[in-house]
């Protein structure tokens, strides 16, 4: 298939990169861009895996087809760390252990860093409404809602 | 030493995972990666009457083909050993893989597999577990004349005893029955099944596997791929969760076959949907329990007949039933228990492992049934339960001798977590003396 | 590999020549939380990708006697602003009860509209305020009201070479609500969903509308329900007889999310639990 160039900012980086009209902005990130850090789980926009922020607000990559993005900004869990330091939801999901497997956690983070973002001390039940969209089927969600209760506690 | 024991610790690795930066499997890119697709079965049952794949070796970008005549060792596998890797004969469940494509994109593989021309002979296909036991149902393994499994040749029912259950119910004042039905139940790890395999430079085949159990795995594909052992490099350890799903072998033996053919790296994943609808599920149970017990509760016998539906094929069933048989009287003493299982073949999608198989179903039917048993006694679950729980010295259907028994001393700690006041004879009693 | 073209155009002239050109060999994408499965999954193999992201139509405004909502206005949006929370609070309800933070970011209004799921959740509240579509194609525009727009599921009167740019939500008056019931609470599609609104004088009900979700093979306006309290006063009892014609309407379906049989038994008390809950809620008043 004819490829064409897209652009846009990734990280805070500009990017360009041939991609195909089909391909989604999770197709581009994993697999032409090696940034894994977006999970491919269903491709059907259910579990939240892939999950990352687009001018700031939280989007299924899965969904989001990668030539729409142009101009944009993109941020994945890859683009949290700031000099090397861990954003303090990082620091709080491996501290509290908000994760078994893994593989939800990427999708996670971004929706919560969106959450704060908006709503510095959400309540539970806002957490909770907010995070609904993220499957973790490990089960962690006790300790996903406390490591975010805790950051806005100021507790990292 | 001294100082972390006790001390929760950060999870091992765990840095990996909040930085995106653990790899897993499918974020393993390899350049002149292809990727394979399997050509999955349209019906439930029947018999492949012509596959031809060369408008889909045509496609431009498809690098080649795999079929059962690919297979340099045998056309078998699993914990049961009767799962054809490709299976171009006799298909036995909607989804079961016939043939692969192999392509420089998976865009590409769809595309081939549409130009696939499949003949198939639809069969009538069999659901119900216990309208395959019944003469007369279709039979889903050719060549047999039942839906059967045969735990040791000629057993189809493999039957654990203790004591003699008709002369417990003859003892008893009361004998209660009740019925179960379990449904199938799919694992749904957010992470599809996945495998990466390459020839490396040491003449080896590596395999970046998703495995729960990778010595068991290795043990089936080195027959698959007639290579010695040293020669296959298998390496796991990230999983993006399982719960069961990744006992069984969903991806690494066509990826590995791929690779043996094609000389290249290649990946083959399953799709969510693929997934939900095709995997190895936790199968479909029926439970009929029968117990026997005195006015003044305790039990004197129990029957269960269990059948377990695997599906098209055998995996972990046999594993699953005899464990569920060994623990479905429940953690009390009594002294006749009979316990008798069948697993029946169905043309559905094979059930095998999944968190706690073979414990959970059974435990679940145990204590609904002894609910309703207190019930209709009119006596208090708690009591019923404390009456009959395990002592040490009491012994298992399969003559085991329980030691450590510690369910009374839980049963006393629940009441507490939940705000149940038990009665001061409750409360004395022990695991340690009847 | 198929070519598959992809246009992202900035004017409206252009966007309805590609259709033109392509009619139904084209796939409009807006959010893309409907299409983006199908592509992913191969169910759909369009030649051309037309994105109307780009075409200026996110936006609400307040006319005299509606509000208008660009096609592609995103359901985060509708929940949030501030115009549709005062005159479409059903609207802004039903957007915010549809499906996750991520989902509500990307998804249209115009989307909802033209997938035409019968558990579309913004349709039903539309249904109930009386919402028009239009429709511009590159010969013309039309105004068509919602309640005519849909043939079934996932099928509508929307032609190949047909945009939708705008709808238009009556400033209705009266007291909405608007209920879902999932098979959980976040990001769910509808098991049964109910939107109504209660036009009253006094204590009659002057007016009345009580549209079903995931009950029909289209999102379903309960006519004759309606027309039981209309011009009656609102009686506890009037209500459980209202609710029990809304459902004796419906035909839904048995599904993998709920039964034929237990839809209507949920159905029934969500009308209720809308018609009594809607009593309760301020007027709107345009």
């Amino acid at each position: 298939m004819k490829q064409q160039v897209l652009t846009f900012i990734l990280n805070g980086e500009e990017v360009a990169v041939l991609v195909t009209p089909t391909e989604t902005l999770l197709d581009v990130l994993r697999e032409r861009l090696q940034i894994t850090g977006p999970k491919r789980g269903c491709d059907d926009g259910e579990c939240g895996a892939c999950t990352v922020l687009l001018d700031g607000e939280p989007v299924r990559s899965c969904l989001t087809l990668a030539l729409t993005v142009e101009g944009r900004t993109v941020t994945t869990v890859e683009g949290l760390m700031v000099k090397g330091e861990l954003d303090r939801l990082q620091k709080a999901f491996y501290e509290r252990g908000a994760f078994q497997c893994g593989f939800c956690t990427p999708g996670m983070l971004m929706v919560a860093k969106s959450l704060l973002a908006k709503n510095p001390n959400p309540s539970r039940d806002e957490i909770r409404s907010y995070m609904a969209g993220n499957l973790c089927r490990c089960g962690s969600y006790e300790e996903i809602i406390e490591a975010i209760q805790a950051v806005a506690a100021g507790e990292y | 030493m001294t100082q972390y024991v006790g001390q929760a610790m950060p999870r091992y690795g765990g840095i990996g995972q909040v930085t995106g930066t653990t790899k897993y499997v499918d974020d393993i890119v390899l350049p002149g990666m292809l990727y394979a697709k399997c050509l999955r079965s349209p019906v439930h049952k029947g018999i492949v009457r012509k596959l031809d794949l060369s408008a889909a070796e045509a496609v431009p970008g498809v690098v080649g083909t795999l079929t059962a005549a690919d297979i340099p060792g045998q056309n078998l596998y699993g914990f049961s050993g009767d799962q054809p890797v490709l299976n171009n004969e006799h298909l036995r469940y909607k989804g079961e893989p016939i043939a692969a494509v192999v392509a420089v994109d998976e865009d590409t593989c769809m595309e081939a597999l549409e130009k696939v021309k499949l003949e198939i002979e639809e069969q009538e296909p069999v659901f119900d577990m216990l309208e395959a036991i019944k003469p007369g149902a279709p039979i889903v393994r050719p060549g047999t004349t039942h839906n059967l499994l045969e735990f040791f040749p000629g057993v189809t029912t493999r039957i654990l005893k203790l004591g003699d259950v008709e002369q417990g119910f003859a003892e008893a004042d009361y004998v209660f029955e009740d019925r179960f039905v379990h449904n199938v139940q799919d694992h749904a790890p957010i992470e599809p099944h996945v495998s990466v395999a390459y020839w490396d430079a040491a003449d080896q085949l590596v395999i970046h596997t998703v495995s729960q159990m990778p010595y068991f795995h290795l043990r089936y594909l080195q027959p698959i791929f007639n290579l010695p052992l040293s020669r296959i490099r298998y390496v796991g350890g990230v999983i993006g969760g399982a719960f069961g799903a990744k006992n069984d072998i969903h991806a690494d033996h066509i990826a590995g076959l791929a690779a043996l053919k094609f000389r290249k790296p290649v990946k083959y994943r399953w799709t969510k949907r693929e997934d939900l609808s095709y995997s190895t599920k936790r199968g479909a149970w029926v439970f009929e329990y029968k117990t026997g017990i005195k006015k003044d509760g305790r039990i004197t016998a129990r029957h269960i007949k269990q059948w377990h539906d695997t599906g098209a094929y055998g995996a972990l069933s046999v594993y699953a039933v005899e464990k569920c048989g060994m623990f479905a009287a429940g953690a009390y003493h009594i002294p006749n228990i009979l316990v008798e299982s069948q697993i029946i073949f169905t043309n559905k999608p094979i059930a095998s492992s999944m968190r706690g198989f073979g414990v959970i179903n059974g435990q679940t039917c145990v204590e609904v049934h002894m609910n309703k048993i207190a019930e209709a006694i009119g006596m208090d679950p708690w009591e019923l339960r404390f009456i009959n729980a395990w002592r040490d010295g009491d012994q298992g259907v399969t003559r085991y001798t329980v030691q450590g028994a510690g369910g009374l001393e839980a049963m006393k700690k629940l009441a507490e977590l939940t705000g149940v006041q038990l009665p001061d004879h409750l409360m004395a009693m022990s695991s340690r003396r009847r | 590999m198929r070519e598959v073209l992809y246009y992202a155009p900035t004017e409206l002239t252009e966007a309805t020549a590609i259709l033109a050109d392509h009619r139904d060999k084209a796939a409009v994408l807006a959010g893309g939380t409907d299409l983006l499965p199908k592509l992913n999954y191969y169910e759909v193999k369009p030649h051309a990708l037309l994105y109307i992201g780009r075409l200026g139509l996110s936006s609400i405004h307040n006319g005299s006697s509606a509000l208008t909502i660009g096609a592609t206005t995103t359901t985060a949006d509708l929940a949030t602003h501030h115009l549709v929370q005062q005159y479409a609070p059903a609207l802004a309800q039903a957007a915010r009860l549809s499906g996750s933070v991520a989902i509500q970011n990307a998804a249209t209004i115009g989307g909802n509209i033209a997938n035409a799921s019968p558990a579309a959740d913004l349709v039903v509240a539309l249904l109930a305020l009386d919402a028009s579509v239009r429709l511009l194609s590159h010969s013309g525009q039309r105004d068509v009201h919602l309640a005519d727009f849909f043939l079934g599921p996932h099928l509508t009167i929307l032609q190949p070479d047909e945009l939708i740019t705008q709808i238009h939500v009556p400033l209705s008056p009266g007291k909405t609500e608007f209920l879902k019931l999932g098979r959980r609470k976040g990001q769910t599609l509808a098991v049964v969903s109910v939107a109504v609104r209660l036009q009253l004088d006094g204590d009659l009900c002057h007016d009345a509308r009580i549209v079903l979700g995931s009950m029909a093979p289209t999102p379903l306006r309960c006519r004759t329900a309606e027309h039981l309290l209309r011009g009656q006063k609102i009686t506890t009892d009037l209500i459980h007889q209202a609710a029990t014609q809304a459902i004796a309407e419906s035909s839904p379906i048995t599904d993998q999310r709920a039964t034929a049989w237990y839809r209507k038994k949920a159905g029934e008390a969500l009308v209720q639990r809308a018609l009594l809950q809607a009593l309760d809620k301020k007027e709107v008043r345009p």
